[in-house]
């Protein structure tokens, strides 16, 4: 084991235990708290290094504290994820078996989406054919509740996209999966399912809401990265990344 | 050298020390078959068997098996990590555990507790105290701790034992009936009966001869190593403006409580 | 069994019973002296005459169930301190064992005892509590209190004093405070390993699909083109795609104006190849790379499905259906779309390097 980990670093992963995943933000302070409850030294610069000392010891128990941007507004945020796929993995209880074949085909529908989304309709629908065990729609709500709440999934006026934690942990399932219809981001080189398509059929790159935002900003010809022809989407202002308040509620709002 | 010295300290730590003797059958525990002692020789092959890589994946999978069975905070049973993980490693069950051990000490500021010393069943307890001002909860926030409390208080506060409709009434004056669903907490009686019960939080016993029949509440295994007497006192003493002191009986009990955890 | 062992074993049972009954008032060892110099007038014999005597036997039976009973039914009344139930009870219990013999009739002795004992016990833990005592009810009226119950709305309370309601988050609140008590661990939760990682890619089961048709298709061909399929299984291929490119043409050329179906499948000049068109078109509607919607007159149009939006095949939203033509509605298709050429270019040159 690499450099031991004080109370300050085991009270910051206890926190990510309990919450899944937290913004920057919020990983901000919760580093503050953590090396001030327990006399630790403290700089503001070093969260990343302060992650590194947790990382290094928890990556040989198959977990690994992942950064990750929310596809929605750009926000970073730091996931606790599992590493590993094995009969032990499987025996986690949190979801029956059926449930878990809806969430799956829930992202089969979001992932070979046009806009990386998927609607309840869809969705509901696609339980009717599930092969463990079917599911009736107000069932099937309360699952997809269920997976909104443990922020596996978000939810918008009946229109379901993979969460920030869900794309963190299941980016490396996702791209050995799903393979070409994955797609990563021009901008941000990371998986993009809710992005923009370039109209032109023989580029057809893909950039993130938040990257297409950050990129255009400022241009007036909005022109496709890769082909330079018109970038026929509408293009989001950016509300934006590092000045954001920290949310009110504590809670990271994916 | 150091190798045979850890086999005499592992030894020691058994329950009933068994040098050199074989044993087929683990007569403490029926519900534990997959579990027999290993003489220290078979410890010794074991050890000379697997490299350390080998073991230290264990170790880990050990971690990882113990953090998902504490998903739903059922106990988990030493038959169950040796089934389903330790296997072909048994032999080498008391060094994986003591590893295991202090990975969750040193890493997540966890403890692994035997609650059940004659049926090997084990809990994870933490070993950090939630503080104010956190910018992020470090508790799930679950509601139904909340009525975990009230039970628990009542039964500590009564002497240790309470009948269940002193408990049931009492969540009654709450707006919780246990005839009917709550829409916080679903069906309160399995919640109650079932689930703490499961979970080890409670005991729920039946009360002999009576008719129709009756139960009784008293804390369960889980609630004696993670729930703190003189913390539940504290806040009942709040609750009441009242010294905890005032409860002689109860004060006695946590403050012997406290020492003894520790 | 002799009297003398059933006398020793009377007597340690009592023993037994005097430790654990401390309120229950007179102690059973006392109450075995009583009987004592009674049993003595027995004789040396043994069993005295009227041991046996089966009614009498009955009727002390019959008084202990029912001494037992309303043990059972008051043990409210039983366990309250301000009487003295509980000794009326063992009183009662000492006449009856006066004439008990029998094994029978000293076991319900002893299940009367056992009941007792419990009460007493539980008596006795309500006596001696020390210091401040502690009432239920009053506990949860502090925690309504502190769970923020709001009990402005008197006028309510029809039902047993429950006035007030509690705001929604108020067991949230409690356990916020109660957690302090509690050194739960934290739990750990993921998605990642907790299913197999199935189904295989949507897209690689078009392909495969797309090569190797499925039995099902093959039986369900017109005879005429099973030779063809045979022979030509790569043609087939061929075929299809050459079709889909086609189809893409003509959209791309207007994505807007919808292409019917029937203009496109239909060529003028020949039944069978019209058949099939609508053979191979139909393996593009299955591998999910066109789809057929109605339009505003319910009529079928075709168009490419594409890259981004090809559904995962066994989608809910699927629908299947049978095509019959024959060469007089194959006419009248032609003379109600006023079809003048085929859209499908004729296959006459694939089929000849096939």
């Amino acid at each position: 084991m690499s450099r031991p980990m004080g109370d300050s670093h085991k009270r910051f992963l206890q926190t990510l235990m309990s919450n899944g995943i937290i913004s920057s933000i919020q990983a901000k302070a919760l580093h503050r708290h953590c090396c001030e409850t327990h006399g630790a030294h403290y700089s503001a610069d070093r969260l990343d290094e302060f992650i590194d000392v947790i990382n290094a010891n928890l990556q040989p128990m198959f977990m690994y504290i992942r950064k990750g941007m929310s596809e929605e507004d750009g926000v970073q945020y730091y996931a606790l994820v599992n590493t590993a796929e094995t009969d032990i993995t499987r025996m986690s209880s949190d979801y029956a078996d059926n449930e878990l074949e809806l969430f799956r085909k829930t992202m089969d529908l979001i992932v070979d989406s046009e806009n990386g989304a998927a609607s309840s309709t869809d969705v509901l629908n696609c339980a009717d054919s599930l092969q463990t065990k079917k599911m009736k729609k107000k069932e099937t709500e309360l699952v997809l509740n269920k997976f909104v709440q443990d922020k596996w999934l978000n939810e918008k006026q009946g229109v379901y996209t993979l969460s920030t934690r869900c794309i963190i942990e299941m980016e490396q399932y996702m791209r050995l999966i799903y393979q070409d219809l994955i797609k990563v981001c021009h901008v941000c080189h990371n998986v993009a399912i809710q992005s923009q398509i370039c109209e032109n059929p023989t580029c057809g790159i893909q950039m993130h809401l938040p990257c297409v935002a950050i990129y255009f900003k400022g241009r007036s010809d909005p022109l496709c990265p890769a082909c330079n022809q018109f970038w026929a989407h509408e293009i989001p202002v950016v509300t934006c990344t590092l000045s954001r308040p920290p949310e009110a509620n504590g809670e990271a709002e994916l | 050298m150091s190798q045979r010295k850890r086999v005499a300290h592992a030894g020691s730590q058994n329950r009933v020390p068994r040098v050199s003797r074989q044993v087929v059958l683990d007569e403490d525990d029926d519900g534990d078959a997959s579990y027999t002692q290993p003489t220290s020789s078979q410890v010794q092959k074991a050890r000379e068997n697997y490299t350390p890589v080998q073991v230290d994946r264990k170790v880990a999978e050990v971690v990882q098996f113990i953090l998902i069975k504490d998903q739903k905070k059922i106990p988990i049973r030493r038959t169950d990590i040796v089934k389903h993980v330790i296997k072909e490693y048994k032999a080498l069950y008391q060094d994986i555990m003591k590893r295991a051990d202090r990975i969750f000490e040193q890493v997540f500021g966890l403890k692994l507790v035997e609650i059940d010393a004659k049926n090997h069943i084990y809990i994870l307890i933490n070993k950090l105290q939630p503080v104010p001002g956190e910018p992020i909860s470090m508790c799930p926030g679950n509601p139904k701790t909340g009525l975990l409390f009230v039970i628990l208080s009542v039964i500590f506060m009564k002497g240790g034992t309470v009948k269940e409709n002193v408990v049931w009434n009492t969540l009654k004056k709450l707006r919780v009936d246990v005839g009917e669903k709550h829409e916080e907490f679903g069906d309160v009686k399995k919640v109650v009966t079932e689930e703490f019960v499961r979970q080890k939080y409670l005991e729920y016993l039946r009360i002999p001869h009576t008719e129709p029949l009756e139960h009784e509440f008293r804390w369960g295994q889980r609630a004696e190593k993670e729930v703190s007497k003189m913390k539940v006192l504290e806040f009942v003493g709040e609750l009441h403006s009242q010294e905890p002191q005032s409860w002689t009986q109860q004060y006695r009990e946590a403050t012997s409580g406290e020492s003894s955890q520790r | 069994m002799s009297e003398s062992r059933r006398r020793v074993s009377r007597g340690s049972q009592e023993e037994s019973a005097a430790h654990t009954n401390g309120v229950g008032g007179r102690s059973r060892s006392e109450r075995a002296a009583d009987t004592g110099d009674e049993d003595e007038g027995a004789g040396p014999s043994g069993i005295h005459e009227e041991d046996d005597d089966p009614a009498r036997r009955r009727e002390i039976r019959s008084q202990y169930r029912d001494l037992i009973n309303s043990v059972q039914q008051n043990r409210e009344d039983m366990l309250n301190p301000a009487n003295n139930k509980l000794i009326d009870v063992l009183e009662e219990a000492n006449k009856l064992f006066a004439n008990v013999r029998q094994a029978r009739e000293a076991a319900l002795d002893a299940q009367l005892l056992v009941l007792a004992t419990d009460l007493g016990r539980e008596k006795a833990s309500q006596l001696h509590a020390e210091g401040s005592s502690f009432d239920p009810s009053a506990f949860a009226e502090h925690l309504l209190s502190f769970m923020g119950l709001n009990r402005l709305e008197e006028e309510e309370d029809d039902q047993e004093g429950l006035d007030g309601y509690l705001p929604p988050d108020a067991w949230q609140k409690l356990s916020k405070r109660a957690e302090h008590c509690f050194k739960t661990a934290p739990s750990f939760h993921y998605l990642l390993g907790s299913f197999l990682a199935e189904p295989p890619p949507p897209r690689q089961r078009v392909e495969r699909q797309r090569k190797a048709p499925s039995k099902e298709a093959k039986r369900m061909m017109p005879t005429q083109l099973k030779k063809m399929e045979e022979s030509h299984q790569e043609a087939t291929e061929k075929e299809v795609e050459r079709i889909l490119g086609c189809l893409r043409s003509y959209y791309a050329d207007d994505p807007e104006s919808p292409i019917s179906y029937y203009e496109f499948v239909v060529d003028p000049a020949s039944f069978s190849r019209t058949v099939e068109n609508i053979f191979h078109t139909s393996f593009l509607i299955r591998d999910g790379l066109a789809r057929i919607y109605l339009d505003s007159e319910k009529l079928p149009c075709i168009a490419p499905v594409e890259d981004g939006e090809i559904e995962p095949s066994g989608n809910a939203t699927r629908h299947q259906c049978v095509i019959s033509i024959s060469p007089s509605t194959w006419k009248e298709i032609i003379e109600a779309f006023e079809i003048k050429q085929a859209l499908i270019p004729t296959v006459q040159m694939l089929t000849q390097e096939g």
